[in-house]
């Protein structure tokens, strides 16, 4: 850890041992890693999946209730018959 | 299962409480200090007085942190002993009574004393011999550490340069780094551990900022960083480094936790 490869003129301008240049600049201690930021898009892309998940999910919904309620009127054909006088009164 | 989670948690507590460790006394109690080479370099094939006389030497010096190699090499001007710390030559000695005392002197003895019982180090000052360089110099030293609240377990010590009893010590600290033999001026070294001398400070660099930041690198958790590339040069000596007393560094920063840091 000496500094013998550095040059200079006189005693007094003779650098100073890296052991004590590295107190004096705290780099003695384990340095934290330094952050950089990076291009995030992973908020976007939450966004866009949940609203797929949505539609998807609505999608399917109305799908399934559709279905269901022409399965009930063929099964039960005195429903369909109520349903057309509702909209006759 | 339950067991492997105990012992994973005793290795993690333990790993953790190493990490509040500060650097000086992890350094003594983990760092056992870095081995010399005394190498002795000889044209002709070793005669039975050589054996002997090297023979001697290894005794003298088998407790140390060195070894003893014999080498016989032709591109050599003249038979002699070489003192090699890594890959840097530390000095020649063409005469085997210039080992006299090589791996042992009272001043190491006391150091080595102080910081087996528990101080944080030794601050000690290479003085030149000439008392317009060496006095203010040392009236900084003493009045920084007198105003440190670590005052009590930093003893401050002086070597002249030119003792003679104190020869092998002097040229070890100026073999710390390689141009330090050439720089006539006065150098505080930060002695811990194992006989570990930090890089000096010398000449202006002598501040009390600057010996503060030495107080603060001993008496700072010790990182994987420091751990990875401790500074400094192990000094030769004669030493069981096994059961040091207690770092009193801990009691002074329980006291006053203000003064932790890292």
């Amino acid at each position: 850890m000496n500094q013998d490869t550095l040059t200079y003129r006189s005693p007094d301008e003779r650098p100073l041992p890296k052991w004590l240049t590295d107190q004096r600049d705290g780099l003695n201690q384990y340095q934290p890693e330094i952050l950089e930021m990076k291009e995030d898009r992973s908020l976007g892309i939450s966004f866009m999946i949940t609203g797929a998940v949505i539609l998807l999910a609505v999608a399917v919904l109305t799908i399934y209730i559709l279905r269901k309620n022409r399965k009930n009127e063929n099964t039960n054909p005195a429903l369909g018959d109520l349903k057309r006088k509702k909209n006759i009164m | 299962m339950k067991q492997l989670h105990l012992k994973l948690l005793i290795i993690a507590g333990i790993l953790s409480l190493a990490c509040t460790t500060k650097v000086s006394e992890w350094v003594l109690l983990n760092n056992p200090a870095n081995e010399y080479l005394l190498v002795y370099y000889h044209k002709e094939p070793l005669s039975e007085t050589v054996k002997q006389q090297n023979s001697k030497i290894t005794s003298d010096i088998k407790s140390a942190n060195v070894r003893f190699r014999s080498i016989l090499k032709n591109d050599i001007d003249r038979t002699h002993y070489a003192l090699i710390y890594g890959n840097r030559l530390f000095s020649k000695y063409y005469n085997p009574g210039e080992l006299e005392n090589l791996t042992l002197s009272p001043l190491r003895k006391k150091i080595a004393a102080e910081l087996m019982s528990g101080k944080l180090c030794v601050m000690l000052y290479l003085k030149t011999g000439n008392d317009a360089k060496d006095d203010p110099a040392l009236q900084i030293i003493k009045s920084t550490i007198s105003a440190s609240p670590f005052r009590e377990i930093i003893p401050v010590m002086e070597l002249d340069r030119n003792s003679v009893e104190e020869k092998h010590l002097v040229s070890m600290l100026l073999n710390v780094e390689s141009d330090l033999k050439d720089i006539n001026e006065p150098m505080l070294f930060g002695v811990f551990a194992r006989f570990k001398a930090l890089e000096p400070l010398l000449a202006k660099g002598i501040s009390t900022e600057n010996i503060n930041l030495m107080i603060d690198f001993l008496t700072a958790d010790c990182s994987c960083v420091i751990k990875e590339d401790l500074p400094g040069t192990d000094i030769l000596f004669t030493n069981d480094w096994e059961n040091p007393l207690p770092a009193m560094v801990n009691r002074i920063l329980d006291e006053n936790p203000s003064l932790l840091h890292h």
